[in-house]
């Protein structure tokens, strides 16, 4: 246990940009992921939105077809995933990044699109009612009353990509899976049971940080009349 | 009796103007339906009056109210507001002309009770103060202190309070034309009574052209200056006064939806003002009073209550105005002057 406080102090400030690149690695990539699901379930599920043309079916269809294909994302194994985007794009960040996005396509997706359906029609339509076009409907009705479960979305990705993360170092990608890679190859050798623990527990530490910003943010996001 | 029935035939209410709203061979066939919702309608809605809706439950009256400001579009047939086909104008802009009061309510949970009011006068750009003071005087109007709900959110209100929001509501940019889907269906009778008569007196001062739902048949007699009865399907049964119905229900359909009792509800029609009345004399002292604001309903309901053959009528200041004889009510009423 000393020896392991010992290793910690002696490491400090790499264990800090361990922990540094793994939490932008994750922002970053929810990030991506959040704007690209929002857009798309937006178009999809606003009527007035997609074009008037697309027959109900059609807008219906479309969006069952976006969920499957991110769920189907979801599934490729991480290991794989990495592997197969290594040639398109190469080694480091930005593959690391691209393939976290797409993992984190689906929880975000999957909450936006039933966070706008949960809104109760007559509130919809009571906005129709008042005069409310299409744009000033989605912004100031039902997204805000959407949002508390686009978040809870948002935050299931992020808990998802961080243990995900890891296997990016399989491609030289930033943050804990370094250390973990790096022990579990020598392990036995000096140092290497502290190299696993560390990010095992890195990641802990940055899923932490992320809980607690959550709780801010949701605090500060969510409109009162629905706060709880 | 048959005095009365006369007298209510000709007094009472206003006499039709130019149509506000019209309504012209229109139907609604829901996707999907086999049979249409509304049927060949044509109603025409008189500037300044209301006109209310009523009709067993699934007859048709929402989906005619909404196609009125095209929340729903009609299969056929167009409308007409103040002389315009509305058919091709910009829907959104014509609804914040046109006050809606949903039947579910439908309140904004995520904004105050205040913003929920605002919401119309906030697009039409009006400024702060303005809307502060004319969120506080609707609240005053439905009877709820400002001070004590303008910050409250939706949830936190009972259902008839809402409701009642959701009159505020549509209310707030003082539109000159109202629709209203069972406004007071939610709230307990005492309250409704009151509501209703600040509704007929804010009316009497600015008059607005109103459609207004109700499954209420009293309420439909006492606020409406006509009465559109819808049967199953859409079918317009019968559009007339009150009286009109009440007295010469137009079919079978009619006369069995508006039930017995008309002789009764009839006597809400006649107001107390417009009746010829005994000379007070003074063996009248310790009669039961009733305010000749009310109604020979409110005048048997005294009677009743207070086992007496005889009520007087006071005015504004309590001054006796002169006698009502149950004797009289159930022989030969008389009415005097011309109607209001
Ligand atoms: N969106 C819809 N799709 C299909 N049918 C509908 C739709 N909305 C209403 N209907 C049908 O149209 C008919 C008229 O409905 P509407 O809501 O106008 O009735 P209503 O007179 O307002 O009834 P209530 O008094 O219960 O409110 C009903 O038979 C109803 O089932
Ligand atoms: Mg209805």
């Amino acid at each position: 246990m000393g020896s392991y406080v010992q290793y910690l102090s002696e490491n400090s400030s790499e264990l800090i940009f361990y922990a540094e690149q793994h939490f932008l690695l994750v922002l970053y990539s929810v990030t991506f992921a959040s704007v690209i699901s929002l857009a798309l379930a937006l178009v999809l599920h606003t009527n007035q939105l997609a074009p008037p043309s697309w027959r109900r079916s059609l807008r219906v269809s479309s969006r069952e077809t976006s969920l499957l294909l991110a769920s189907a994302a979801l599934t490729i194994p991480s290991l794989a995933l990495f592997g197969l985007l290594q040639p398109v794009l190469g080694l480091g960040v930005t593959p690391s990044i691209v393939a976290l996005t797409l993992y984190a396509i689906y929880p975000v997706l999957r909450n936006t699109v039933a966070g706008l359906a949960s809104v109760d029609p007559a509130v919809l339509e009571a906005a129709r009612g008042v005069g409310m076009g299409p744009v000033r409907r989605m912004l100031r009705v039902q997204l805000p009353l959407a949002w508390p479960v686009i978040i809870s979305g948002i935050r299931t990705a992020v808990l998802i990509l961080i243990s995900i993360a890891v296997v990016a170092a399989l491609i030289n990608g930033p943050g804990f899976g370094k250390p973990l890679q790096d022990g579990l190859a020598r392990l036995g050798a000096v140092n290497s049971f502290n190299e696993v623990i560390t990010g095992t527990l890195g990641c802990l530490v940055v899923a932490a940080g992320y809980e607690i910003i959550f709780v801010v943010v949701l605090r500060f996001t969510t409109p009162r009349g629905i706060r709880d | 009796m048959t005095d009365i029935v006369q007298s209510l035939t000709d007094s009472t209410h206003r006499a039709p103007q130019r149509p506000m709203i019209a309504l012209e061979g229109v139907s609604k066939t829901y996707p999907k339906q086999r049979r249409p919702a509304v049927a060949e309608l044509n109603l025409a809605v008189p500037e300044g009056a209301i006109v209310i809706l009523i009709g067993p439950s699934g007859c048709g009256k929402t989906t005619t109210l909404k196609m009125m400001n095209r929340l729903i579009e009609p299969t056929t047939g167009r409308i007409l507001l103040d002389g315009e086909d509305v058919t091709d104008v910009n829907a959104d802009q014509l609804r914040r002309r046109i006050g809606y009061v949903i039947q579910q309510v439908g309140l904004f949970p995520h904004l105050s009770i205040a913003d929920n009011i605002a919401v119309v006068p906030t697009m039409l750009g009006w400024d702060k103060r303005r809307i502060t003071s004319r969120v506080d005087e609707l609240l005053h109007l439905v009877g709820m202190e400002p001070a004590e709900f303008r910050d409250r959110y939706p949830r936190q209100l009972s259902g008839g309070q809402q409701q009642r929001v959701g009159v505020a509501r549509g209310l707030a940019a003082d539109p000159s034309v109202m629709l209203m889907d069972e406004p007071f269906g939610a709230i307990d009778p005492i309250t409704r009574e009151r509501l209703q008569d600040e509704f007929l007196e804010v009316q009497r001062q600015v008059a607005k052209t109103i459609c207004f739902v109700t499954h209420d048949l009293s309420e439909a007699v006492k606020l409406g200056d006509r009465i559109a009865v819808f049967a199953a399907g859409g079918r317009l049964a019968q559009y007339d006064t009150p009286s009109e119905v009440l007295a010469h229900p137009a079919d079978d359909f009619v006369a069995e939806f508006i039930g017995s009792g008309t002789a009764v509800r009839r006597l809400s029609l006649l107001e107390l003002r417009h009746l010829e009345l005994e000379e007070i004399v003074t063996s009248h002292g310790g009669a039961p009073t009733v305010p000749h604001s009310g109604t020979v309903y409110d005048a048997v309901d005294v009677m009743l209550a207070a086992h007496s053959p005889l009520v007087v009528v006071v005015d504004d200041d309590g001054q006796p105005r002169g006698a009502l004889r149950w004797d009289t009510l159930v022989s030969d009423l008389r009415t005097k002057g011309p109607p209001r």
